[in-house]
């Protein structure tokens, strides 16, 4: 059997044109998804059933024991932590964010440790953002700053940017320029019209000088900004003010970097300056396929996009305070439960040693770094490929990924409703 | 010698990142790339070892000469072996340093460990061994 239009459950671009060929319930073939994608479509070594860790051994267990291990594990903590959810679908984070007002946790979702800094500067200066479909028909400059499509999103240049066919655009190969911004002469880098290359820690000088440019101020420009020449600051000024259209595309190379939200907010007031001349975009290239959900859920929800502490009873929030990182590096959680993301490879060590001290739960399909730090982990379907439930794209629109086999395991949304249910009878008693 | 460390994306880690006690996860996740005159200096061929020192531990990775980085500058893709020695610190804003840690390199003769065997360090217990 073949399904069409299956939806990718990899990146933010949430591919929805994907041909999956099932054959007794396994996928066999995937066609027109990248590489990325095409490994999660055919994943294998799934772990058979829960697992709860004894001693120096693991146990099986059945999803009944599991699921009463988790709910009480999570309700007899002071502050437990509920982390990842940008791997699971938004019906599950709904679950998730009741969950953690009923029992006094605290929610953080992955993008605390990827653009969250970006959603900070956003709250400071607004986000004069489009739809994908929006820049791949009228964009005719398209710039990839501290992003890396071609090993990040590698479909994302041909589906809306470099290689995109546009309405608006008689020409789209041609017409469309491209400018590349990083530290690293990447991929990416060697397909642009012009690759600025950055000195490390050098964004928000080069950001600075070239909204001072925009602005006319060109005699204020040192011969070089952080690397980068006053002659290309002044082309790629210019090559912007002549676009009908610009979009930038930022990633982890502006957030992760010196500066962090402040580079983000430098990069939205330099497009701010050039929407004075043309029109100009500017949208974060979102890793996990759900993320931008978790922080529509959460905010929707709760009033906060991410790192919501519902300790005292009420939603609060401050990064750097109520983020999964500092509550771990400083052991201010007493449990711990993870879905739809893997904090042990993903987190510096200082917040696995906390890991290893306090239970922690799992929901993920598969055995992942953060398995070795698990009292209990629970297998779940993998939303897209045997669980359906909606996702946001990386520009907000949402999706509705699709089931493509069917299997035994049971969806986050399920796994997390009956510990739901679980701790709302325990407290009632 | 004393360089930056960067820590990203790559499409090897992105295909391997749901078989993360894989050895071809374990084998991308601890490569070091490096500017080959920076090898050069310390000496070192493809696939030699290094030892990276971090602001809060050491882990060994496998040297790789690349292009894409400039001298001064290593790339580690993201994963447990990068993380071994990253900082927990913010800055308050819930993001740590992962593209701004200057570590130390040098050659040595131990391999790399496994991704089990650093969750072991930490405390943690492997389980699809």
């Amino acid at each position: 059997m073949i399904v069409k239009d299956a939806v990718c459950p990899f990146c933010g671009c949430l591919c929805d044109d994907i041909e999956v060929e099932v054959e007794d319930d396994r996928v066999v073939a995937v066609a027109n998804a990248c590489e990325l994608g095409m490994t999660k479509f055919m994943g294998e070594r799934r772990m058979k059933n829960p697992i709860l860790r004894d001693g120096d051994r693991w146990k099986d267990i059945t999803y009944d024991e599991a699921i009463r291990y988790a709910a009480d594990a999570l309700l007899s903590a002071e502050r437990p932590l509920l982390y990842g959810w940008s791997g699971t679908h938004g019906e599950a984070q709904c679950v998730g964010v009741h969950m953690a007002e009923l029992i006094h946790g605290v929610i953080d979702n992955t993008s605390s440790v990827c653009h969250g800094p970006s959603i900070l500067a956003i709250q400071e200066v607004g986000h004069p953002g489009c739809t994908l479909g929006v820049v791949k028909n009228r964009a005719d400059l398209v710039i990839y700053w501290g992003s890396n499509p071609i090993d990040a999103h590698p479909r994302h240049l041909s589906r809306y940017t470099r290689y995109a066919e546009g309405f608006f655009l008689e020409n789209a190969f041609r017409d469309r320029k491209v400018i590349v911004v990083d530290i690293r002469k990447t991929e990416t880098a060697n397909i642009a019209d012009e690759f600025v290359q950055i000195k490390p820690g050098g964004d928000y000088a080069v950001l600075s000088a070239l909204r001072a440019i925009v602005q006319g101020k060109t005699d204020t420009i040192p011969r070089t900004v952080a690397g980068v020449t006053r002659e290309q600051l002044i082309r790629v000024a210019n090559l912007c003010k002549a676009a009908k259209f610009g979009a930038v595309y930022f990633g982890l190379g502006l957030t992760m970097t010196q500066g962090k939200y402040k580079n983000i907010r430098n990069a939205i007031e330099l497009v701010s300056e050039l929407s004075r001349h043309t029109k100009f975009t500017i949208s974060a290239m979102r890793g996990h396929y759900n993320v931008y959900g978790s922080n529509e859920v959460n905010t929707w929800m709760t009033g906060y996009p991410f790192g919501i502490d519902y300790s005292r009873g009420i939603a609060f929030y401050n990064p750097g305070e109520t983020t999964a990182v500092d509550i771990l590096a400083r052991k201010a959680c007493d449990a711990a439960l993870v879905v739809g993301s893997d904090p042990a490879a993903h987190f510096p060590r200082k917040c696995l040693e906390h890991l290893a001290d306090i239970p922690v739960v799992q929901l993920d399909p598969y055995p992942n770094a953060t398995t070795a730090f698990c009292n209990v982990q629970i297998p779940v379907a993998v939303t897209g490929v045997d669980a359906e439930g909606t996702a946001y794209r990386m520009d907000g629109v949402p999706i509705r990924t699709r089931k493509v086999l069917s299997t035994d395991y049971p969806s986050d949304r399920e796994v997390l409703a009956r510990m739901y249910a679980l701790m709302q009878e325990a407290l009632e008693r | 010698m004393t360089f930056l460390m960067i820590t990203g994306r790559t499409v090897n880690q992105g295909v391997t990142v749901e078989n993360k006690t894989s050895a071809e996860y374990a084998a991308e996740t601890s490569t070091c790339f490096m500017h080959e005159f920076d090898m050069l200096e310390l000496g070192l061929d493809d696939g030699d070892t290094v030892r990276v020192t971090g602001p809060c531990g050491e882990v060994v990775m496998r040297a790789s000469a690349s292009v894409e980085v400039e001298m001064g500058t290593v790339f580690v893709p993201y994963g447990p072996y990068a993380n071994h020695i990253v900082a927990a610190g913010t800055r308050s804003t819930g993001m740590p340093d992962f593209k701004s840690h200057e570590v130390e390199i040098e050659p040595t003769d131990e391999e790399p460990k496994t991704v089990h065997g650093l969750m072991e360090d930490l405390g943690g217990l492997a389980y699809d061994r």
